[in-house]
């Protein structure tokens, strides 16, 4: 197809902004799907997704479109739109020309809105501004036109004012689309290059590669060359997305599809390599991507260590349609064998936890989640470790490193001072505040990765009554001065409780940590003592006191039945604790340990 | 009219579970029966069994409904009767007796005989009566012998009504008495159970139960304490009566034999040792539960309905719950670790076809590490230790 009738774009939006209604009337209106078949959110295809209305994983779909009296073809690539998911989002548009907009009417620009828009443009991306639902009564579309215009730096006057849910406005963003926004270039005369900006990992089928091709074309049958890895394969099959995936006989320039090459796992393929041609090779691949950064780490344990190799195989499946996720063996002493396991960030990490638990009959103890460190070594080293029981003995260390993020906050002015505290509690450092309106304001940070990846999002939601917003990005890792708190049950330190934290809060932190284990931890029919340690001193200590009592006094025929339900959800109640020494804890125990509330 | 069949003994089930031994469940040939009768002349603050006032209730028409499901049961291999409510004494003598004959026609090998009695029921008339009618063990509900704790549980007798109770008992030719008492009752101490605890052995009962004061939700004492009126006792004196209630008895000359039961040698309920061995029973009356092994059933509770159901030839079970073989291993486990001897090893293996060691391998060895489980003698049981936490240990043996 001629590359002059080709778009390729993605829709940035904040979460319940109208991403998913406006695709659905786009492919409505396109024929693509007809709205009898328009399934709620037709993009998001994971149970997960849905539930919690939000995009996890990229997806495409091909729309055909007439124009001025020309046959368009529209790709939509979607994007996640949470904070976890920046680096799928960065390789969605970087298949883009251009980018909508997408900013709710009531809600004005939010701070994922930003960070995604500044990606966009990063990118390359042209943006379109949208303002969706014009039609609620609290729509306020001209002060959200100046937001846009003033943080964004798209003009007000090109927004367009849309109705996704309605219907209304979608048409004209169809035609703005085809008459505004850039082509891709044509180098269909090139070499092939083509982008794998996503895959998934189909049962029957193996690895679905999504591409979007910039150069030459991808035939059915071809042998191709990944140019990343030099792996090759011959393509069984290739199509687009119409929104099933419909076969083809070929990818030309600017398009975007599948390809399906017979290749086994998921790890043998890099999300943002080149495909080429293995006999008639491009010269250089097209931009590398980074890797995913993984910021967040826990460690999951089976609740039985009988139940080990059982994790092990659902950790392989999950990883089978997640890359971003790793999961490397790990061995506590507290603990006993399990799995440290690295995420994206909070969210990704709760999404796995639920599919590991939904789809898996397992009982997991899992670690609270803590960020990587780099430690400088007295010979000059640097290593990373990811848990605060990889940390070396204080007289090997030179220095310690914590990761630090730049943090974008936007919210309400009425929230401003509460959340300036919460940002000082977390060692935030205020890098500038910028107003949005004259109500609203964006307020960049810098703060380590560690005081905001647990209950921070949560504390800036109650402050601001929901309102506030939040983004970060990596920065860099910076010499912090930093201790390890040891935590003792019972006389036996458990190092799936330590903590790193700043020196100036280790005390009192290390003093409501055990508060709190001596209320998530259950009496036993001894006194558990707990004691805090600091650089190995000693410097508080709580007892959980022995319970005197636990008999059914009365069991007779009658009774067997309702006993027996109750004593198996005793025994339930067990299960779910790990046994340290002969103390059992708990899995709130080892998330209690990051609530920093009283 | 085989619906109403009740339990059947000779069962027979296979364990298709994968790890676990796949013999047949083999069947002591023997099994209880138990009467409930649901009616009370008042309800006592603390109870939430079902019973409803005497007077409000045709009681004649409601113990012919009784016979009519009676005269339907397999009573073949019931060797042991055991009468309960409610209170039985509050019904009129005559009903009561003709009752009793019903089951002592159908019922020939009874050797044990349970009457349930509220002191201040205990007439001499109709004491003698049910010696006369084969009964040859009472039940007193005497509770407590502090007149205060018998107020704040409901109870309309008073100490001296027991006394005059067994008395009377003995009159009439009881040889087995059993003495029910309470502790842990709001506002008692460990000197207010220790006087109870004397005078019961005063009175040289051949038995007694010790029960800890439980709270059920729904009960007007439990709401009583909710709103403050009353103060429940601490864990720690809750623990400490018990062990209190053991070294006493035991030094009177009883055998502490379940959790809560203490009886001088020979004189055990065998009634409720079926129920702790999970041998079969049949429950007669509205609300009574049945066990064939493999399934557990529940009367009707209310009157009304059960009666109804009855005389239309209906069923009068209102709940059905079936017990895999799973269930019941481990109902057999955690039964016989509530009595003295524990879980016999071979005996569970030749009921259950399988080794309870192994089995139930991890929790005995780690209870045994801790000390609360013992093996001796090819028996597994709860040490003097476990004892006040026994669910502590018993639910690692509700499930596999």
């Amino acid at each position: 197809m001629d590359t002059q009738y080709i778009r390729n774009f993605s829709i940035i939006a904040h979460i319940d902004h109208g991403k998913s209604t406006l695709a659905d009337r786009m492919l409505e209106i396109t024929g693509t799907i007809t709205a009898r078949e328009a399934q709620e959110q037709l993009l998001d295809d994971m149970d997960l997704e849905r539930e919690r209305g939000i995009t996890i994983k990229a997806s495409a779909v091909t729309m055909n479109y007439e124009y001025e009296g020309h046959a368009y073809m529209l790709n939509l690539i979607d994007t996640p739109g949470h904070v976890d998911f920046h680096y799928e989002v960065s390789r969605a548009l970087a298949a883009c020309e251009g980018a909508l907009l997408v900013v709710d009417a009531t809600q004005g620009v939010q701070a994922q809105t930003v960070a995604n828009a500044y990606l966009a443009v990063e990118n390359g991306a042209e943006l379109m501004g949208v303002i969706n639902k014009v039609d609620l009564p609290a729509a306020q579309p001209d002060v959200v036109g100046d937001e846009i215009e003033h943080v964004l730096g798209v003009k007000k006057s090109e927004c367009l004012l849309i109705s996704a849910k309605t219907g209304k406005g979608v048409k004209e963003v169809l035609d703005s689309i085809c008459a505004l926004m850039p082509a891709p270039k044509d180098l269909s005369n090139e070499p092939v290059e083509a982008l794998i900006f996503d895959s998934h990992f189909d049962e029957y089928r193996g690895v679905i590669c999504y591409v979007r091709v910039f150069s030459g074309k991808l035939k059915l049958k071809q042998k191709i060359r990944l140019m990343g890895s030099g792996r090759t394969y011959l393509i069984t099959e290739i199509g687009k997305f119409c929104p099933k995936m419909k076969p083809a006989g070929e990818l030309g320039t600017g398009e975007v599809g599948y390809v399906i090459a017979n290749i086994r796992q998921l790890g043998d393929v890099t999300i943002g390599d080149t495909i080429t041609d293995d006999a008639a090779p491009a010269e250089h691949a097209l931009e590398k991507y980074k890797p995913p950064l993984q910021m967040v780490f826990s460690d999951f344990y089976p609740g039985s260590n009988t139940d080990y190799p059982k994790l092990r195989a659902a950790f392989d499946k999950l990883a089978l349609n997640d890359a971003s996720f790793s999961f490397v063996p790990q061995n506590s002493p507290a603990l006993g064998f399990g799995f440290r396991c690295g995420f994206l960030g909070l969210l990704h990490m709760e999404i796995i936890q639920e599919r590991l638990e939904r789809e898996n009959d397992i009982n997991v103890v899992q670690t609270a989640p803590s960020v990587s460190y780099e430690v400088v070594m007295r010979d000059g080293k640097v290593i990373r470790i990811d848990s605060p029981s990889q940390l070396p003995d204080r007289t090997y260390i030179e220095e310690l490193r914590e990761p630090f993020v730049k943090l974008e906050i936007i919210t309400g002015t009425d929230s401003i001072g509460g959340i300036m505290k919460l940002a000082e509690e977390r060692r935030c450092k205020l890098i500038k505040t910028d107003y949005l309106g004259p109500t609203r304001v964006i307020m960049e940070y810098k703060s380590p990765l560690a005081e905001i990846v647990y209950d921070f999002y949560d504390l800036l939601k109650s402050i601001s009554h929901g309102y506030a917003t939040m983004d970060y990005e990596f920065l860099a890792f910076e010499k912090s001065s930093l201790v390890k708190i040891d935590i003792l049950i019972n006389g036996n330190p458990v190092d799936a409780l330590s903590l790193i934290v700043h020196r100036d809060n280790a005390e009192p932190r290390g003093r409501k940590l055990i508060v709190k284990l001596r209320k998530t931890i259950p009496r036993h029919q001894f006194e558990i003592p707990l004691q805090v340690a600091i650089g190995g001193k000693i410097i508080a200590r709580e007892t959980i006191k022995a319970f005197r009592k636990d008999v059914t006094a009365k069991l007779y025929g009658g009774d067997v039945t309702r006993k027996m339900k109750v004593l198996k959800k005793q025994k339930e109640g067990k299960k779910r604790m790990k046994n340290i020494g002969n103390v059992q804890i708990p899995q709130e125990a080892f998330m209690s340990i990051l609530d920093t509330s009283d | 009219m085989s619906r109403i069949k009740k339990a059947q003994a000779g069962n027979t089930a296979t364990l298709s579970q994968s790890g676990i031994n796949s013999m047949t469940i083999k069947e002591d040939n023997i099994s209880g029966l138990y009467v409930h009768i649901p009616f009370c002349t008042s309800k006592c603050a603390y109870c939430n069994f079902y019973s409803e006032p005497v007077s409000a209730h045709d009681t004649y028409r409601l113990l012919q409904a009784m016979r009519r499901e009676l005269s339907l049961a397999d009573t073949s291999a019931v060797r042991t009767v055991y009468i309960g409510g409610g209170s039985p004494s509050c019904l009129p003598a005559a009903q009561l007796a003709e009752f009793m004959k019903t089951i002592t026609d159908k019922c020939h090998d009874i050797t044990e005989f349970t009457v349930e009695c509220n002191p201040c029921q205990a007439a001499p008339r109709m004491l003698e009566n049910l010696r006369e009618l084969g009964v040859n063990r009472l039940s007193i509900g005497a509770q407590s012998f502090n007149d205060d704790e018998l107020n704040l549980l409901g109870r309309i007798h008073n100490s001296e009504s027991v006394r005059t109770a067994v008395y009377q008992a003995r009159q009439a030719g009881f040889e087995n008495i059993s003495l029910d008492l309470i502790f842990a009752i709001c506002g008692s101490t460990q000197a207010t159970w220790q006087a109870s605890l004397e005078q019961a052995i005063a009175l040289n009962p051949e038995h007694i139960s010790a029960y800890s004061l439980t709270l059920e939700a729904s009960t007007p004492l439990a709401q009583e304490i909710e709103q403050g009126k009353y103060t429940a006792v601490d864990e720690l004196t809750d623990r400490a009566m018990y062990e209190q209630a053991i070294e006493t008895l035991t030094k009177a000359g009883y055998e502490h034999y379940e959790i809560s039961n203490f009886a001088k040698s020979g004189f055990e309920c065998r009634h409720n040792m079926g129920c702790w061995q999970n041998r079969p029973y049949i429950g007669i009356g509205p609300s009574a539960s049945s066990s064939s092994g493999t399934r557990r059933t529940r009367n009707f509770s209310d009157i009304k309905t059960y009666i109804k159901a009855i005389e239309s030839d209906q069923s009068p079970i209102g709940e059905t719950v079936k017990i895999s073989d799973m269930d019941r291993i481990c109902e057999t486990a955690v039964l016989n670790l509530r009595t003295k001897n524990g879980i016999d090893v071979k005996k569970f293996k030749q009921v259950t076809g399988n080794d309870p060691c192994l089995l139930f391998a991890e929790p005995v060895r780690t209870h045994c590490e801790q000390g609360l489980l013992k093996i001796e003698n090819d028996r597994i049981y709860l040490t003097a230790k476990a004892l006040p936490i026994a669910d502590y240990v018993l639910c690692d043996f509700a499930a596999l």
